[in-house]
């Protein structure tokens, strides 16, 4: 099923939640597309620039490397930084595994054991000038039954608001329950 | 260690004024008597009245730019979201539990945020 949300910044998003079986739950956040106006309103503006700067230095050389600037940025952003689709894949005895896929098709994906994950929690934290909430796995520190080693964000780039969050929030401790009630050992 | 009103405190006061005063009078004269008439009467070593100038502007400037660093000392040390100081701290991970008495209130401590968010989000009531 997908449902509509929005982000912390007020963009639209769309939360997928997926039960493939008991224990193995996926939930996908889904960041709106690069914007036409917001793209032609970035060249329009690199473009003016380099114009400006040609009508004062009479350097044509200006022009052609603002067009390359542009077509590599554009590459770079969609590549690097533009990120598509965020993802959640939570096996109850197995792990989680957190994927980012970006606007150029590239994925990159994170894998954390269960025996490492403590527990999946909404944290609110200082984010710039905003108090944001967040979903996080608390790592496991392996001298201290009660210590937290590691805070590993999720969502960072879609930063959906606290309603989604709770949905994923929901998902993630019905399977996490399932392994204090069953504990085997494998 | 009261604010309240002191004798000694007092004087303090009226000798911070009167000092204020006096520096205040003394930076004037320095600033606009021409250096002639200082020198006829034999005071002959002082600062470069360019300093009389530079100073104020040299204060001024760096209360502007001490707005902007104090902001951005705040941003620099606030911690980042993936660092346990969110969530614990020194103080925290070295209480002690109180033993829980029969209809006592019980005793103030930190609780972990697993249970803060099961109480907040979980049930369906």
């Amino acid at each position: 099923e997908e449902r509509p949300f929005r982000s912390a910044s007020g963009a639209a998003l769309a939360l997928r939640r997926r039960q493939h079986s008991a224990s193995c739950r996926e939930l996908a956040v889904r960041c709106p597309h690069l914007q036409l106006r917001s793209l032609s309103a970035a060249t329009s503006a690199v473009w003016l620039a380099a114009y400006g700067l040609f009508v004062l230095t009479e350097n044509s050389v200006v022009l052609s490397a603002a067009i390359f600037i542009t077509l590599f940025g554009l590459i770079i952003y969609l590549h690097f930084v533009k990120i598509d689709q965020e993802s959640l894949l939570v096996i109850g005895s197995l792990g989680i595994q957190v994927t980012s896929s970006y606007a150029s098709g590239k994925e990159s994906t994170t894998f954390i054991e269960m025996s490492q994950v403590k527990d999946v929690v909404i944290n609110e934290a200082i984010h710039m000038q905003k108090v944001i909430y967040y979903l996080c796995i608390l790592l496991q520190d392996p001298g201290d039954p009660q210590g937290v080693s590691e805070v590993v964000p999720l969502f960072q780039s879609s930063k959906p608001r606290l309603d989604c969050l709770i949905e994923v929030y929901k998902s993630c401790q019905e399977i996490l329950a399932q392994r204090k009630t069953a504990p085997q050992s494998s | 260690n009261s604010p309240a009103p002191l004798p000694e405190r007092a004087i303090y006061g009226f000798a911070l004024f009167l000092g204020s005063w006096f520096g205040f009078m003394l930076y004037l004269i320095w600033a606009y008597v021409p250096e002639t008439w200082l020198f006829s009467l034999g005071l002959t070593y002082w600062p470069q009245k360019y300093w009389a100038v530079a100073l104020p502007a040299y204060l001024l400037v760096a209360i502007g730019i001490g707005y902007i660093l104090l902001f951005g000392i705040n941003m620099m040390s606030t911690a980042p979201l993936n660092s346990t100081d969110t969530i614990t701290d020194n103080y925290a991970k070295k209480q002690q539990q109180k033993k829980f008495q029969e209809e006592a209130i019980p005793a103030l401590r930190d609780i972990p945020i697993s249970e803060v968010n099961r109480m907040f989000f979980l049930p369906e009531k």
